[in-house]
């Protein structure tokens, strides 16, 4: 027998990378970010904001509807190319898709209460366990493929970008050490998250979608008016990570351990 | 929903197709191309979902073209014919008016033809589409797609076997039943986790990811796409022309200003019909053919 089946399992998966790391290291070694992660923080940081430049000296033509639109669908390849490009294992893939179908079961079981919903905690906690990208991952995926049960419509790419934005920077934050496994830490996070960035970002978009001729009034009544959806969302995902947070990380920690899955 | 007949096409066709009409939609607020476009969506709909559709339109799409429309001049006073004024000084124009009335329609125009595209663009076709460019993704979503209802059957297969041994969800008090309901998801959660690793195995041990996959794909590229395919392209062409040369354009501010219609802008508008009556279109020669050839004894 190996020294990797003695040690995780891992023998059995003879192209994944090493087994999994002694603590210490591996705390170490999440200190730092990886190249990857960088890269796609710098995607985040500069391409965004070049595309709305674009957008803005180049298409100048109140055609705001169609740029947002563009913009955001834009936003969602570079994860799919740097995804694709390192050709993931099958098991990376499943337990992605697995988190990403809890969520949107989360999201259909409380179909009948409106903004109560638990998609961003189980996002969140893929974040922590599994990293900024496989967060990022699950949380467009659960908003695509949730509107295939609900409708898809021009909302999608929005919500897919929020959901995702909300996993990859609670990867980043953990891996940087300022979000931690706490309750208290994450519940604040998520609430936070979801007041401020969910809601910012839809509000936005639902801004665009209504008046194409974007102006600052407009968006103000939409912020005033999703406040109190945008606080529901909040206060459901606060309790959501109370109750979930715990024994979400336990279990994903035991299949992390159990089947050597390295945390990337 | 009856058999149609455009979603019988290659997806390459339908797929291509819905990014143009939708695309269009959302540039060009011409209202005769407006019209036809809704027109377009309207009769798609409706041939596709009947009566759902009926309501669908009626119930939500028109009072939200009314809330749209009314929405703009609220907060927009641009506009050189000033209606009236509101309460808090505020200008109201004609301008602003018609723009919102423009918006609402290009905003309900572009949801329902996502409804046609929900209808015929099912999620087999679009993994079909995108599962060589990306494959992982798309493995990913056709998982997902797989996984919720199987999760579904299996916490009804949990609380089964927890309800034999009094542990349901239904049974003890209130506290007894919320605690009852954490641990089917928890023993669901484990489970679902569990059977990832499984599956992930059983993928691997049968060659996954190895290179020269055949996959497993129905469609064939044959003579009637192409067909729909070079009319969708010609017919968009010719629009695109009459966008560039400015006859899809409309401004709105100051003062409503289009272009003067000359035969070319009529040969635009017949091709954006062409367009966006393409799949009824198809319907209805189907349907005659249909006739045409069934027996009639």
């Amino acid at each position: 027998m190996s020294n990797g089946t003695l040690k995780g399992g891992n023998g059995r998966d003879a192209v994944d990378r090493t087994g999994p790391r002694v603590s210490g290291q591996q705390r170490a070694a999440s200190r730092r970010w990886s190249r990857r992660t960088l890269l796609s923080a710098l995607l985040i940081v500069l391409v965004i904001p070049a595309t709305i430049l674009l957008g803005v000296f180049v298409l100048d033509d109140r055609k705001y509807y169609f740029v947002s639109l563009l913009i955001i669908l834009y936003t969602l390849v570079p994860f799919a190319l740097v995804f694709e490009n390192r050709k993931p294992q099958a098991r990376e893939l499943i337990v992605i898709a697995v988190l990403a179908a809890i969520a949107v079961a989360g999201r259909a079981a409380f179909f009948m209460v409106p903004q109560f919903k638990p998609v961003v905690a189980i996002v969140i906690i893929a974040g922590v366990s599994f990293g900024a990208e496989a967060g990022f991952l699950v949380g467009a995926t659960a908003g695509f493929v949730s509107n295939f049960f609900f409708g898809q419509g021009p909302w999608t790419p929005w919500q897919m970008f929020c959901f995702g934005i909300i996993g990859f920077v609670a990867g980043l934050l953990y891996r940087k050490g300022w979000l931690k496994r706490s309750r208290l830490s994450l519940c604040f996070f998520g609430g936070l998250m979801t007041l401020i960035i969910y809601g910012g970002i839809i509000n936005i978009g639902s801004v665009m979608m209504f008046t194409p001729r974007f102006n600052w009034q407009a968006l103000a009544a939409a912020y005033a008016t999703g406040f109190w959806f945008d606080l529901v969302h909040a206060v459901a995902t606060v309790v959501f990570l109370y109750v979930l947070s715990r024994p979400m990380i336990e279990k994903l920690d035991r299949i992390k351990t159990k089947y050597g899955l390295v945390e990337r | 929903m009856r058999r149609d007949a455009f979603a019988s096409y290659h997806p390459v066709v339908g797929f291509a197709y819905f990014v143009a009409v939708i695309a269009f939609s959302m540039l060009w607020m011409h209202p005769v191309l407006q019209a036809i476009s809704l027109f377009g969506a309207v009769v798609y709909s409706q041939l596709l979902r009947s009566a759902k559709a009926l309501r669908f339109n009626l119930l939500y799409m028109l009072p939200l073209l009314l809330f749209a429309a009314l929405l703009n001049p609220a907060f927009n006073h641009a506009g050189a014919t000033i209606l009236f004024y509101l309460r808090s000084g505020n200008p109201v124009t004609l301008e602003s008016l018609l723009y919102g009335a423009a918006a609402a329609v290009m905003f309900v125009t572009v949801l329902i033809w996502f409804s046609c595209y929900n209808a015929v663009m099912t999620s087999d076709k679009f993994i079909y589409l995108f599962g060589r460019l990306l494959p992982g993704l798309s493995l990913i979503f056709s998982m997902v797609l797989r996984f919720v209802p199987r999760y579904r059957n299996q916490i009804g297969r949990i609380s089964l076997a927890q309800r034999s041994i009094g542990r349901d969800a239904t049974q003890g008090s209130l506290v007894r039943k919320a605690q009852n309901g954490m641990r089917i998801v928890s023993i669901m959660t484990t489970w679902a986790l569990e059977n990832a690793i499984e599956t992930a195995d059983s993928m691997k041990a049968r060659g996954y990811g190895l290179p020269r996959r055949t996959s497993f794909s129905l469609y064939r590229f044959d003579r009637r796409d192409r067909l729909a395919l070079g009319w969708l392209a010609f017919f968009a062409a010719i629009v695109l022309t009459g966008a560039a040369l400015g006859h899809n354009a409309i401004r709105f501010f100051p003062s409503i200003r289009m272009e003067p219609a000359t035969p070319l802008s009529f040969i635009v508008y017949a091709s954006y019909c062409a367009l966006c009556l393409m799949p009824v279109g198809i319907q209805l020669v189907e349907d005659f053919k249909w006739k045409f050839i069934a027996s009639r004894t």
